[in-house]
């Protein structure tokens, strides 16, 4: 019996969420994150959970541990109510996922509850309806997928998938037939395009999300290189306060603006320097955090007194980062661009204070955005359940291909690439064992 | 009621379906009434003489292992074997005979006449007798009423039959034999469903005229692999078959006359099968192909006739004589008997229990092409399934219901019961979601233990079968504790032989998974105190062995899919009372009184809401007994 995990309360943005986790490994992957050894069963405790793979950490939350079989799928169940960010509740899941759970199907913890007898006879027509209605909006989501992008993408895929499958099995079952006999090369090149396709879905999913909970970008810098300016800029109002006193800024502000659709969390940031004031230390403390938690870093430069030693210690540091560099100030006579500057950094110029590069500076974020994005037509994979089977589909088409190549017969190269259809089928709808036939016997003359 | 004779079972048709239906009842200890239209066809190949293939040879030997005949009397009567799809995996491969036509009915009969409680009668019934509703026996036309607490209808391609050659149609159940009628009113009276489904047979050619040398010979395998666990050696002389081609002036010729064929012209309104196409349909369909394969297949030892496989045609008979002189070595053939079409009835399969018995009518059981299949092995086991269950029916015994995880049989009959049929239905091993499971040559240790609980299986066979399995024990346990190591004399030769250093040690069922490895390496490697060990016992453990890693993984899919399978629905549940169940789930629950979770699960029609609540009402029945 596996370990699943959901987010129990409605998706999106609210004071706090609760994620549930049901199954044997419940607890423990409950004490791996929060390092609480003895967790009194039923008992709220507030903890700090952290991530086991790098430490860090997720959020204080209140968790909540039932015992089987005293819990409402009468198997252990954990429940952690946290702060109602998305990014939180994303970052929890994803750390329970690396522990191994995985993500409960529609209406699963319900069907745990019937099948351990938790539920009893007069709750079952107000089950009935309920598992209905999931069903229902399963069914909406599915045949809005069905005529939506993402089946479209997948379409060709899957029919080269079934082209595979028909070939290996039309000579499995018709041996006494004229077929022509399967190319290990040639299947091998057709399940690569389907592998690479599926996969290259698959790895929009990080893109994907930003996209639907927001991208965090911040906007980091030497002081007074205009980060204020251009913060304000981006967010087209006067939100921070702009001198030309360098440090002004001495907390971190956060403002959620929209380019072109896409949500995107601005965080302008104290500016970067050594510094013997406590309060202008927190801020810069705060501004590496938020340097961190970005998806996206935007440095900016002066361009009227040119790229300093400050500004190459934060270039070293962001230089693994996904980042922008910007080149502020073009409206400053001062300003200049040598071209070993452009070659290396290949900056963004813009002038925050008349507006100059803003509409290529909001490209260029956009474009940073979506360059994750797949090779599928800008397509991106937002939600997990897809990313899982689209992973699934691919591991087994990569299977079958190993089996090809260590040359098993056709029925051993089958098993895999069925399950990868049947993976796919969660998406965009089942093929049965009668559309094979079908497609066989419409592609060879079969028969005696 | 009176009647002119009692029986407890009654099987209409001695065809593929009917032969093992009265074998099993009678041997279930039913007094069993065989009735056919005409005594000297039991058994008869109304198409190509041949049983088995892919798929269909699993089912004989499914057929065999649970106490069926059919495997025997193939292996009797059998003239040419061959074991198919050698070159791949275990599970895909299967056995296939050319039958001599004639010898296969002369030892279906002797086989069923040595049967105790079976009893042939010669006749054709028209009608049920129904006792206030329940089925009490059969009307025959000649006026005779037999007595019957279960009847097993398998009358094949005799239901309502229409023969078609070209624009002639007539009444027939095969080309010179008359239809059934009556029954097939008799039965849409009753309520039952009945739908049109169609098939066809090529020409049969007189063997002297043919021209053999412009045909490339088809030999059978050199050791035949037989279909009866029970056969150590196939007795019967072998012959070879013959593979010849049609040429783009055959197909141009049929073009030019498609008018003529009923299924060209809209005559023919039942739907054929698409594994089975006709000539004209191959020509239609394929017309880039410049030419189809054909088939000549000597029909048997005492006869010169000769079965032109793959030229199935309903075009007119003296057409068909010179389409098929125009095929290279057979200008100087001339046509025993032309191939014909044939429409018929069939009643929809999903008004049957796993059982095959009808909701309709209790004590009423279908098998065969009535139930919308097509294939004798297809019509065999569904024969037995319904012989079976019929004499357990009135004993009152539980009904035999096999699973499609354990058998070919259980994937056909869940098929044809929750899908139903819109074409003819033939088995195939993709069908099998577990075919690495369902291999040919384990088919005992799947089923044989059924055969024996029911009493099918005699004290030799079961003998012979225990015997097999303590024997590959024995063989398993050695392959997993006998290591090769880089000090026996044979170390060196073997990692030369598979290019690649086999490490310090071993074991030999390792060996068996590398590439390269033969199954006769493994033998000549097996410690001398097991041997003689028998070819077909180590491709049995070697198969084990092979797919076992797929198998577990399958093993705990299916677990979780079905984790509530075995939950029991008490019989006689009262599916109204429970809340929340709508009218129409009840009348589907109450129809096919499912006696398992599992068993509604499968049921059409069941929505998850509806299950939901079942198993609910399940549970809680439970803890309320524990």
């Amino acid at each position: 019996m596996t370990t699943i995990v959901a987010l129990s309360t409605p998706r999106g943005r609210g004071a706090l969420a609760v994620i549930r986790l049901s199954g044997p490994d419940a607890i423990a992957i409950a004490r791996h994150m929060s390092g609480v050894t003895d967790v009194e069963p039923r008992r709220a405790t507030l903890t700090t959970l952290r991530r086991p793979k790098d430490e860090s950490e997720l959020d204080h939350v209140l968790l909540t541990c039932f015992n089987a079989p005293h819990s409402l799928t009468g198997e252990d169940v954990v429940e952690i109510s946290c702060h109602g960010s998305p990014a939180i509740v994303r970052s929890i899941i994803d750390t329970t996922l690396e522990l191994g759970a995985v993500l409960a199907g529609p209406g699963e913890f319900t069907l745990r509850a019937l099948s351990n007898g938790k539920i009893n006879l007069a709750q079952a027509e107000a089950i009935r309806d309920l598992i209905a209605a999931q069903t229902e909006a399963a069914v909406k989501q599915a045949s809005r997928q069905l005529h939506g992008e993402l089946s479209n993408a997948l379409g060709p895929f899957k029919e080269k998938l079934l082209e595979v499958i028909v070939l290996l099995e039309s000579a499995l079952e018709f041996v006494e037939e004229e077929i022509p006999a399967p190319r290990a090369n040639e299947i091998d090149h057709a399940l690569a395009v389907v592998s690479d396709g599926v996969g290259s879905l698959a790895r929009s999913y990080s893109a994907g999300r930003l996209l639907q909970e927001g991208v965090r970008v911040a906007v980091t810098g030497r002081p007074n290189v205009g980060k204020s300016s251009l913060f304000n800029s981006l967010v087209e109002r006067e939100r921070a306060i702009v001198t030309d006193i360098p440090g002004t800024t001495r907390d971190t502000l956060t403002e959620a603006i929209d380019l072109e659709g896409i949500p995107v969390i601005l965080t302008d940031t104290a500016g970067l320097r050594e510094t013997t004031d406590d309060i202008e230390t927190l801020g810069i403390e705060r501004t590496r955090r938020a340097m961190s938690d970005a998806d996206l870093v935007l440095l900016v430069l002066d361009g009227s007194t040119g790229v300093g030693p400050g500004d190459r210690e934060l270039l070293d540091q962001t230089e693994n980062a996904h980042r922008l560099v910007i080149m502020n100030k073009s409206d400053l006579p001062g300003f200049k661009l040598p071209a070993s500057c452009v070659e290396e950094l290949r900056p963004i110029t813009v002038s925050a204070r008349t507006g100059d590069g803003l509409a290529t500076l909001r490209a260029a974020i956009l474009a940073s955005v979506n360059g994750n994005g797949s090779d599928e037509g800008g397509l991106l994979i937002t939600n997990a359940r897809h990313y899982d089977l689209l992973c699934n589909t691919q591991r087994e088409i990569e299977a079958a291909r190993e089996a090809l190549r260590e040359r098993h017969t056709e029925e051993l190269v089958l098993v895999p690439l069925h399950n990868a259809l049947k993976f796919l089928g969660q998406i965009t709808g089942e093929t049965t064992t009668e559309d094979i036939l079908s497609k066989i016997f419409a592609t060879f003359c079969i028969g005696k | 009621m009176s009647f002119d004779e009692t029986f407890d079972v009654v099987v209409i048709g001695a065809g593929h379906a009917g032969c093992e239906a009265a074998s099993a009842s009678a041997r279930l200890g039913a007094e069993t009434g065989l009735i056919t239209l005409n005594l000297d066809l039991v058994g008869q190949m109304s198409c190509n003489p041949a049983i088995g293939g892919i798929a269909k040879g699993h089912l004989v030997r499914e057929i065999d292992a649970l106490g069926g005949i059919m495997g025997r009397v193939i292996d009797r009567t059998g003239i040419q074997f061959r074991l198919l799809n050698r070159s791949r995996g275990p599970a895909v491969q299967s056995p296939r005979a050319q039958a001599d036509r004639m010898r296969y009915r002369a030892e279906m009969r002797r086989t069923l006449e040595a049967t105790s409680n079976l009893h042939l009668r010669q006749g054709k019934v028209v009608d049920f007798v129904l006792d206030h509703g329940r089925l009490a026996g059969v009307i025959l036309e000649d006026g005779r009423r037999f007595g019957a607490d279960a009847v097993v209808v398998a009358t094949g391609t005799f239901l309502n039959g229409l023969i078609h050659t070209g624009r002639r149609t007539y009444s027939g159940g095969r080309a010179g034999e008359p239809a059934s009628i009556e029954l097939s009113e008799t039965l849409k009276r009753l309520g039952f469903p009945v739908g049109r489904l169609k098939t066809g047979t090529p020409p049969r050619l007189d063997g002297r005229t043919i021209d053999w040398s412009a045909f490339e010979p088809q030999r059978g395998d050199e050791t035949p692999v037989p279909f009866s666990f029970s056969t150590d050696r196939i007795e019967q002389k072998q012959i070879q078959c013959y593979i010849g081609y049609t040429t783009q002036e055959v197909h141009d010729a049929i073009r030019g006359n498609l008018a003529e064929s009923p299924l060209y012209s809209g005559k023919i309104k039942g739907i054929g099968p698409r594994y089975c196409p006709s000539i004209e349909d191959k020509v239609v369909k394929f017309s880039d192909k410049s030419r189809h394969q054909l088939f000549l297949e000597p029909e048997g030892h005492d006869t010169n006739e000769v079965y032109l496989n793959g030229f199935s045609t309903s075009l007119p008979a003296e057409m068909q004589q010179d389409l098929v002189r125009m095929i290279p070595g057979l200008e100087e053939a001339r046509v025993i008997r032309p191939g014909y079409a044939i429409e018929y009835d069939f009643v929809d399969p999903r008004e049957l229990g796993p059982d095959l018995q009808t909701a309709r009518l209790p004590g009423l059981f279908h098998a065969g092409q009535i139930n919308g299949t097509t294939g004798y092995e297809e019509a065999a086991c569904q024969g037995l399934l319904a012989g079976i269950n019929a004499a357990l029916y009135t004993q009152r015994r539980d009904s035999l219901r096999l699973r499609r995880e354990e058998s070919y049989i259980g994937v056909l009959v869940e098929d044809l019961i929750k899908q139903g049929v819109d074409e003819p239905y033939r088995i195939f091993t993709s069908r099998a979601e577990y075919r690495l499971a369902l291999r040919y040559d384990n088919a005992d240790e799947r089923l044989e233990r059924y055969g024996r609980e029911l009493g099918l299986v005699g004290d030799s066979d079961w003998d012979r079968f225990n015997s097999r399995q303590a024997r590959l024990a024995k063989l398993r346990l050695a392959l997993e504790t006998v290591r090769l190591r880089r000090s026996d004399a044979q170390h060196a030769a073997v990692s030369a032989l598979i290019g690649n250093d086999l490490g310090d040690s071993i074991s030999l069922e390792q060996l068996a998974k590398r590439p390269k490895v033969t199954a006769e390496l493994i033998m000549s490697l097996l410690p001398a105190e097991l041997k003689p060990v028998a070819e077909t016992d180590l491709n049995s453990v070697l198969a084990d062995s092979l797919y076992a890693g797929y198998l577990d993984t399958q093993k705990a899919a299916i677990a979780k899919l079905y984790q509530h399978d075995a939950l029991k629905i008490p019989r006689h549940t009262a599916f109204r009372g429970i809340a929340g169940l709508s009218n129409e789930i009840v009348e589907r629950l109450d129809r096919a009184q499912p006696l398992t979770f599992g068993e509604a699960r499968r049921l059409p029609g069941l929505t998850p809401g509806a299950l939901s609540t079942l198993l609910a009402h399940l549970c809680a029945g439970q803890r309320a007994i524990s």
